[in-house]
């Protein structure tokens, strides 16, 4: 886009002076300036040309050879050379074709979610969530979805290394022989473990007989998305380190004080279900589950607040410290006129109203100080118990990295196993890691990639993926998930458990055995296997999560008022929404995955509030250094509506050195900028205009609203905003004849909370290219399914909405009409097809489309793709050539599996027996899906929801998917004084 | 001025019309034909397999039922293609030592797979069930004729789109009973208009709105 630089103050005027609550997608839109009506003119997906175009001698050259060749595709001779390859001996429950379903876990920072994987002939192709398991309820998260393609990674490391050369695992054995020996002499003195966050019980137990064999051997943990404040603030508060787990299903109230419940996380998948089943609730009831956040930086949690507040980030401490005294003084003080403290008035005013029924929360990337305040307030209240329940942390308790880097810089270290983890590039930056390092004699790294890490070891391994490993993991909840191998590892790797065997065990054992060994104890075969077979099959072991602790009311202290230097602006660092802390930089579906809030893809972003960029005069796109102390690294700023503007807030994960071919060179690098002894904020951090800007590759610029109102509110007590006047207008067109099916999907918004987990599912489900960043740039990014955000209100304290949209199923679909050759066309059970073999890419269609969701394939986007991520495909779903139109089909190769299924066994497909991609990985259970026709069918009944509206109704394109619209609570209540 | 045609010239011009437009027709009868001559379609061509099975043999004068072999054609997309092991149960105690059936033993011995060429070929955009067509009463022999007396084997039909509309579009006129459907000597009888109808019935076969004919049911 061309640099035009935004006159936010005209901006934020214009929207002050529009009446009730206007709605806006971008800054660039609510200008409306001249170069965005330019830009999308010249960069409306629908309408650009192939770059560069073609002159017009080439352009006829062209059309006469396709048209020469346009016969001879139907030329191919049927038999072929292709061959049939059987099997030597028949598997006894593998058929050819048929998917086989494993129970297993996926894994983030060491928690377990529960998920299903469907392998075909062998291989893993789809990550689904697991539906009885007790913490995720069938859903996922993106990083779930997206492991299956981590699996297949060409970038992965595949041999044993030694010194960057390739050697194996027998003279690593070999090696380590001596070492060990060495080692165990001296007790373990100078031995030291170095891992992510560890949760397997079993791998806890393997580390514990270690430090019996070698006593004076340390374990060191890295957080690189710490929850020490969550563990300190509970220690001071009870005495020992909990994590605080809400039951949003006894609450009417939650205050977030820079939560993160709904977030990116090991907590997202069980806690945002939990919260959407209870908002439900709420709503039956009438008295809605209503959420007041206050953030310094937008979060997914803080989107979803009905009563949200831009905080300070200096005045986060302060805001909870003055929400407990108002509770304790029980009424606030007059509040003052800034929108925070009118906050606070209305959210100690809702608590007290709701005794015992209100929940108090904060965020991990909070310090102690709030999570404190939060204990008092629950306890004041008498939440804590009820509302608010303390579980043992679900994380092995080890030493920190600081300790670690102490004694490796003073020379006691003699050597360091390094595994799960990646510390050249994730410790703290003040530590100088590599340095330390560099004072070991014996540094042996094991991980998925040749990372940065193991550039600096001596010994490199690599380690299986966890969907090729047994292993055990808990959950958030502490549900102990069992995680089974869904394939045998595609190279000659072992899994942390086995490594460790493979090291300090005389004979090494398998994964399996290790695992069957920890949990089998003393018990016999008889006793032991019928509930390990079980248990397996399930994926998690029945009634593991913890018990909720009985904890004591947290002593009174004297407010801890933070000391921070001031300087220009705090520097909030937070894991980034889709590569995490780097762990998924390799990811390709992860990448090119538009981030919840600023729809960005390929970057990471110095987001700044408008008020900011106004004092420093920047804009989207420009270069900035960020200065925190003698740290120092560049980055393009983004204007974010919902930042403080004392805070600019930047991700995890980019900048990577040594990650692969899809990571590398993207981003910068914000651990660069971390401390230890403050990993989430940095003061007095100073933005400098470097010079330059970089095009970003955002998508929320790729279409424009035209002045329609597509996000709706009902506030509750409120004449219903839904209609179905988009189904009772008179047309010529004939109607639509079914054979008494009719799919529809119904999507409530108020549930969605952006996280994107069914872009995820919906790109692995349907073999959707990765097309790179600079066709992103080109707006021609393939996700069939996109998560439009909204904001709403004024520009520096909007409300967000979020709204998936995947194809409407218009029945009366004007991608129809347009298509020459009949290549989309509606089916009996009122699915919009669309026939690939048949398009000849004329684009007419997606040019008719009003809600934008057709995407041409420009450049064949899935040919030349490395083996092994082919093996990923699903081989159900055509694998779409270059110059071919393609779209959400409602999984139409589900609902022909579930039809045969059905149709074999002569009855009619069940409701809830087809589910999509999007709807199976939604952790809020945002989607329904169904037969419309089907009066008793959970979606029939979701349509039949005052609430329920079609996206431009008025267009007479009757379509198949409609929203619910967003909940608001009936009237504000009027802060008191 | 002399004349610049000769008398004979439009004769010639009418000829050379004639024969251009002639060969166009012509032409393209030839390229039509060779299109959908055995030669492309692949039809009652044999293939080199690397043992010269028999389903005459085996099926036809044996009489071993097709699933002995096509272990899955009831319950998945495919029909299955037997194991190395489903051939030596027979092969190792008959025709044990017989010099055809080397590469059978070899597979076995070698633990590799033998590979069969493909007879019955789909492009790779129809994604075709067998299980749902034995459920709804279509035999093998609709498609892939009368196996039982092929000495090697071959396609009879080539399985174009005009060849599945065909069914597709009159399913009563192909649906046999279900003791039928393995029977390779089936021939619709004379009242199978009459019976192809309940028949269909029977098999929740749509017959009114034309489901079948639906893109969805073979393009994904």
């Amino acid at each position: 886009m061309k640099a035009a630089p935004l006159d936010l103050a005209v901006l934020r005027a214009r929207l002050a002076a529009q009446p009730g609550r206007p709605f806006w997608r971008s800054l660039e839109e609510a200008a409306d300036t001249e170069e965005f009506r330019a830009y999308l003119a010249a960069e409306f997906p629908a309408c650009s040309l192939p770059a560069p175009a073609p002159d017009r001698r080439r352009f006829l050259q062209l059309m006469a050879a396709s048209l020469a060749m346009s016969g001879l595709a139907a030329c191919g001779r049927g038999g072929g050379n292709s061959r049939i390859v059987p099997n030597v001996r028949e598997s006894q429950r593998l058929v050819p074709g048929l998917p086989t379903y494993y129970a297993s876990a996926a894994l983030l920072d060491g928690f377990a979610n529960g998920i299903q994987v469907t392998t075909f002939d062998g291989r893993p192709v789809k990550v689904e969530g697991n539906e009885a398991h007790p913490w995720s309820r069938g859903g996922t998260d993106v990083f779930a979805q997206a492991s299956v393609l981590q699996l297949y990674d060409p970038d992965r490391s595949q041999t044993v290394r030694r010194l960057g050369r390739i050697s194996d695992w027998q003279t690593f054995g070999g090696v380590m022989a001596g070492h060990v020996a060495a080692i165990r002499a001296e007790h373990g003195r100078g031995l030291r473990l170095l891992t992510g966050p560890v949760t397997s019980p079993s791998l806890a137990a393997q580390i514990e007989a270690l430090r019996t064999d070698f006593p004076e051997m340390h374990w060191h943990v890295l957080e690189t998305v710490p929850r020490a404040a969550v563990r300190d603030a509970a220690t001071t508060a009870f005495g020992r380190p909990l994590e605080s787990i809400p039951r949003f299903d006894r609450a009417e109230v939650v205050v977030a004080l820079d939560a993160d419940f709904l977030d990116q996380g090991p907590q997202q998948v069980g806690l945002a279900r939990r919260w959407s089943d209870a908002r439900r609730a709420s709503l039956a009831t009438g008295r809605l589950l209503v959420l007041h956040a206050a953030a310094p930086s937008p979060t997914l949690t803080s989107a979803k607040a009905d009563f949200p507040v831009v905080a300070s980030s200096r005045g986060m401490a302060a805001l909870a410290d003055g929400l407990l005294a108002d509770i304790a003084a029980g009424s606030s003080a007059a509040p003052g006129t800034d929108p925070a403290s009118q906050w606070r008035a209305r959210a100690a005013a809702a608590l007290h109203a709701a005794r015992g029924r209100g929940i108090v929360v904060a965020g991990a990337a909070q310090p102690a100080a709030v999570h404190l305040a939060a204990h008092r307030i629950n306890a004041a209240l008498g939440n804590t118990g009820t509302t608010v329940l303390h579980l043992t942390p679900a994380t092995a308790p080890a030493e920190p990295i600081e300790s670690l880097v102490a004694a490796m810089a003073a020379g006691a270290v003699s050597a360091v196993l390094m595994f799960d983890t990646n510390p050249v590039y994730t410790a703290p930056a003040d530590l100088d890691f590599s340095a330390a390092l560099a004072r070991v004699p014996l540094k042996i790294h094991a991980g998925l990639h040749v990372d940065e890490t193991a550039n600096a070891a001596d010994w490199h391994l690599p380690l299986s993926h966890p969907l090729e490993a047994w292993g055990d993991a808990r959950a958030f909840d502490g549900t102990i998930s069992m995680q089974q191998p869904t394939i045998m590892p595609l190279y000659d790797t072992r899994s942390a458990g086995e490594l460790l065997s493979v090291i300090f065990e005389p004979a090494s054992r398998s994964g399996l055995a290790i695992l069957q060994d920890f949990w089998r104890g003393s018990r016999s075969a008889a006793a032991f296997f019928p509930g390990w077979d079980q248990s397996l099959r399930d994926g998690f072991i029945p009634g593991s999560a913890f018990p909720a602790e009985t904890v004591r009311t947290p002593p009174a202290a004297a407010a801890s008022a933070l000391a921070r230097t001031t300087g220009d602006l705090d520097l909030l660092i937070r894991p980034d929404p889709s590569v995490w802390d780097g762990s998924f930089a390799n990811v390709g579906w992860l990448q090119e995955l538009p981030k919840p809030l600023t729809k960005m893809t390929w970057d990471n972003l110095v987001a700044i509030s408008p008020r900011t960029a106004e004092r420093l005069h920047l804009d989207n796109g420009e270069i900035v250094e960020i200065v925190a102390g003698p740290r120092r690294t560049q980055g393009p700023v983004w204007i974010t509506p919902g930042q403080a503007d004392d805070a600019a807030t930047i991700t995890l994960g980019y900048g990577r050195g040594s990650a692969g071919s899809v990571a590398d060179g993207v981003g910068f690098d914000a651990y660069a900028l971390r401390t230890a002894a403050s990993p989430w904020i940095s003061s007095g951090v100073v933005l400098r205009r470097h010079g330059g800007r970089t095009p970003l590759a955002t998508t929320q610029l790729h279409s424009t609203m035209e002045g329609h109102d597509f996000v709706r509110i009902q506030p509750l007590g409120a004449p219903p905003v839904g209609d179905n006047t988009a189904f009772t207008q008179p047309s010529f067109y004939p109607r639509l004849q079914t054979d008494g099916r009719s799919w529809g999907m119904v999507i409530d918004t108020d549930a969605c909370i952006g996280c994107n987990a069914c872009v995820v599912a919906c790109q692995s489900e349907n073999n959707i290219p990765v097309v790179g960043r600079e066709q992103m740039l080109a707006a021609r990014g393939m996700h069939w399914l996109r998560v439009d955000r909204y904001y709403g209100g004024p520009l520096d304290d909007p409300q967000t909405h979020f709204m998936p949209v995947p194809c409407m199923m218009c029945e009366q679909a004007p991608c129809e009409v347009a298509c020459p050759v009949e290549a989309t066309v509606h089916d009996h059970e009122g699915l919009n097809l669309m026939v690939y073999n048949r398009c000849v890419g004329t684009r007419a269609c997606s040019g008719y489309c009003p809600y934008k969701v057709r995407r041409f394939n420009f450049h064949d986007y899935s040919a030349g793709a490395e083996p092994s991520l082919q093996a990923q495909r699903n081989p159900d779903v055509t694998v779409r050539a270059g110059g071919v139109m393609e779209k959400c089909t409602y999984c139409v190769q589900r609902i022909a599996a579930a039809r045969v299924e059905a149709d074999q066994a002569g009855r009619p497909i069940r409701d809830g027996e087809v589910r999509t991609a999007c709807q199976q990985a939604c952790p809020t259970r945002a989607i329904t899906f169904g037969d419309l026709a089907d009066r008793g069918s959970a979606v029939a009944h979701a349509f039949a929801d005052p609430r329920n509206y079609a996206l431009l109704g008025e267009l007479n394109t009757r379509p198949h998917t409609t929203y619910l619209a967003t909940l608001a609570p009936a009237a504000p209540p009027k802060p008191e004084g | 001025m002399a004349q610049l045609f000769t008398p004979r010239a439009d004769a010639i011009f009418r000829f050379v019309l004639l024969v251009v437009g002639v060969g166009i027709v012509a032409a393209l009868l030839v390229v039509g034909g060779i299109a959908h001559s055995g030669y492309f379609s692949g039809v009652d061509t044999i293939a080199q397999q690397p043992v010269p099975f028999s389903h005459k043999h085996h099926a036809g004068e044996l009489g071993i039922d097709c699933r002995y072999c096509h272990t899955t054609v009831e319950i998945a997309a495919t029909a299955g293609m037997p194991p190395t092991w489903t051939c030596m149960t027979c092969h190792s105690q008959v025709w044990a030592g017989a010099p055809m059936l080397a590469p059978v033993r070899q597979s076995l011995a070698d633990d590799r797979p033998l590979q069969w060429v493909r007879v019955s070929q789909l492009p790779s955009y129809v994604y075709f069930d067998h299980s749902i067509h034995i459920a709804k009463g279509i035999g093998c022999s609709s498609c892939h004729g009368r196996i039982d007396r092929m000495q090697l084997t071959y396609p009879v039909h080539a399985f174009s789109m005009s060849f599945c509309l065909n069914c597709h579009r009159a399913p009563q006129d192909f649906v046999r009973p279900k003791k039928e459907i393995f029977n390779m000597a089936w021939h619709p009888p004379a009242d199978q208009a009459r019976i192809g109808r309940a028949l269909a019935q029977q098999y929740h076969i749509d017959q009114k709105v034309g489901r079948l004919t639906d893109c969805s049911i073979c393009h994904r």
